[in-house]
């Protein structure tokens, strides 16, 4: 599992947006916002601020950094 | 199962790589120069129909830095796969050489040489496509 988890689904879910949305503001494919909800894919820091923008949070609020072996 | 642009594009890379390669390690005895520049021919045209196929009735043709890095992971493992054939078959020839066992002077010597690199070519292509569908598939 990465060492990088979001809460990309909760917060868009609460802000009613459908992945193909998120995907099309944040300007990646509907299957890149799939992979990074599952947890299997760390967008790079450009597209994570993209993200938190789009979700009207902060990156910290949107992604959280837990070094291995910690949890 | 949603398939994005990309990934119907590489089913597509397969599928052309399967229909035109595979005769050719089937009936290696029978190639020839002709048949290998044919077959160039034909996986060029055939990936061209395909590719505008898929163009033509995909809405979204989109990529991102996902889509380029699955692309780089693909490239590395053909380019390992080529780099790892190479150095086998220099070995093989090497051994067979220093043996006695292969002759260098024989007249299908360069078509037995083409032969081969060619395809050690169509294997690391083969596994650029397949690596790249299987990062597509466990989502990177």
């Amino acid at each position: 599992m990465p060492s990088i988890r979001n809460q990309i689904r909760e917060l868009r879910a609460r802000r009613e947006m459908t992945q193909q949305q998120l995907a099309d503001e944040v300007g990646v494919t509907r299957q890149t916002v799939i992979a990074m909800e599952q947890d299997k894919y760390s967008p790079s820091l450009e597209t994570a601020f993209k993200v938190a923008l789009a979700l009207g949070v902060t990156l910290e609020q949107c992604f959280q950094y837990e070094p291995r072996g910690r949890r | 199962m949603a398939l994005s642009y990309r990934e119907k594009s590489l089913y597509a890379s397969l599928v052309a790589e399967i229909l035109i390669y595979g005769p050719y390690f089937f009936f290696h005895h029978e190639n020839t120069v002709n048949k290998v520049a044919g077959m160039i021919a034909a996986i060029i045209v055939l990936q061209l129909l395909l590719q505008a196929l898929i163009a033509l009735f995909s809405r979204n043709r989109m990529t991102d830095e996902r889509d380029r890095l699955i692309e780089l992971r693909g490239y590395r493992a053909g380019y390992l796969t080529f780099a790892t054939l190479m150095v086998v078959g220099l070995a093989l020839l090497w051994f067979h050489a220093a043996h006695g066992s292969f002759s260098l002077n024989k007249p299908w010597v360069g078509l037995h040489f083409l032969s081969v690199f060619f395809g050690m070519l169509v294997l690391a292509d083969i596994t650029k496509t397949v690596t790249q569908i299987v990062s597509y598939r466990r989502a990177l």
